[in-house]
């Protein structure tokens, strides 16, 4: 399996979770995620999935000038994306409970 | 300064590059898309080195990410749903429950040495699969049978040789269907399930039926049912329908029956001499249809009892 399969499923998750503590802006998420362990996410995937969330209302924005370069548009959590992250990140939880015991009971892992 | 120019060029190419690429969008969705995407490449660019066809890749590479993860083709990213549509309350239930439930699962799993409950349940399956061919048998013989009673085992017509053939046979029966794991349509699948309740249902009826029989029937050879309980004299009536004083009554093997206590009393309450042990009755006067007033017939008494 290659982990950029697994990623897709999860990409969501994982913004809405580097976004629980901290506001930040695309490639401040992408690097926070690669800090993460997460190295094998691609920049347009962050960036679409960022547009997306937005989109979907479960991520409010806003702009902050900078003074050595670019603005930047940072994206902070807003209820909706709260109640989205907690109710995602259980069924995560459970998913991840269960393939755990399975490979603990194959042997695998 | 000539160095953020550089920059720009190049973003702006890599973006345009881009927007060709997602030219199939409608222009809405498209610039919504693309608009923060110049400032979100200078962040790439400012931070490392390389061009950003090296760093990111082709543009057309680059689009089709893009295009996936904001779900603007099918096989990507699911759309979350629009708005919290809120789900049926048996729905809201039935997830709740079934999280809890397989949270007891997951936390009495140590009890059992299992990482969950149902690991080791799925161990006692063959011991079920045996229970219920035992009790198909029983339902079985109970349909077949001329309704005489059965016992423990599947007795048809009282043969115990055919009620071990039946159990035997339902026991495999059951073990090998259980074995076969057959891929069942829905419709048989709520077929088997409705006949494993009932069978369940039957299965604890009968316990229980046999509980009680086994908790109860000692007391009741014990006397709770005597019907003589509280017979205190017995009167004899002969052919004729005259009461028969000095009566001895016994039993298959000559021994008398006792019943009722000898003494008598008039009404006054006044103790009436002369009441024998087993000779009935003790107190003639109290014959049940004997008229107010009427003596006792002195014609019928038979030789007196020594």
């Amino acid at each position: 399996v290659e982990a950029t399969q697994l990623l897709k499923g999860v990409l969501d998750l994982a913004v809405l979770a580097v976004l629980r503590d901290e506001d930040g802006y695309g490639y401040d998420i992408l690097r926070r995620l690669r800090v993460a362990g997460l190295e094998e996410v691609g920049d347009a995937s962050v960036y679409g999935t960022l547009r997306r969330l937005f989109n979907s209302g479960l991520l409010n924005a806003y702009v902050v000038p900078s003074d050595e370069g670019p603005h930047r548009k940072y994206y902070a959590l807003n209820a909706a994306g709260r109640a989205e992250l907690a109710s995602n990140g259980k069924i995560w939880q459970e998913f991840a409970a269960t393939m755990n015991d399975l490979l603990r009971e194959r042997g695998t892992a | 300064v000539n160095a953020t120019d550089t920059y720009t060029d190049e973003i702006t190419a890599y973006v345009e590059a881009v927007r060709t690429a997602v030219a199939g969008l409608p222009e809405e969705v498209r610039e919504g898309l693309l608009e923060d995407l110049p400032e979100h490449l200078a962040e790439v660019v400012a931070d490392d080195i390389g061009t950003l066809a090296e760093r990111l890749g082709p543009p057309a590479v680059y689009a089709a990410e893009l295009l996936a993860s904001a779900g603007y083709v099918g096989g990507g990213f699911p759309d979350p749903p629009p708005q919290p549509r809120r789900p049926g309350l048996v729905r809201r239930v039935r997830s709740s429950l079934g999280a809890r439930l397989r949270e007891l699962d997951r936390s009495s799993g140590p009890l059992f040495g299992k990482p969950r409950a149902s690991a080791f349940l799925i161990q006692l399956r063959p011991a079920w699969w045996v229970l219920r061919g035992y009790l198909v048998s029983m339902v079985l013989a109970s349909v077949l049978g001329d309704g005489s009673q059965i016992g423990l085992l599947p007795r048809v017509g009282g043969s115990d040789l055919i009620a071990l053939g039946l159990l035997a046979t339902c026991v495999i029966a059951s073990i090998w269907f259980g074995r076969r794991q057959f891929v069942m349509g829905r419709p048989v699948r709520l077929i088997h399930k409705g006949a494993t309740a009932v069978l369940i249902l039957i299965g604890l009826v009968g316990f229980s039926d046999l509980d009680q029989t086994n908790r109860y029937d000692p007391y009741m050879n014990a006397g709770y049912s005597d019907p003589y309980g509280n017979v205190q004299d017995v009167f004899v009536y002969d052919r004729e329908g005259k009461l028969v004083e000095g009566a001895r009554l016994l039993d298959q093997n000559g021994q008398p029956i006792r019943l009722g206590v000898p003494n008598c009393y008039d009404d006054q309450g006044n103790y009436v001499a002369g009441a024998q042990e087993s000779v009935y009755p003790y107190c003639p006067r109290n014959a049940p249809f004997r008229m107010t007033g009427e003596a006792p017939d002195a014609q019928v008494v038979p030789t007196p009892s020594r």
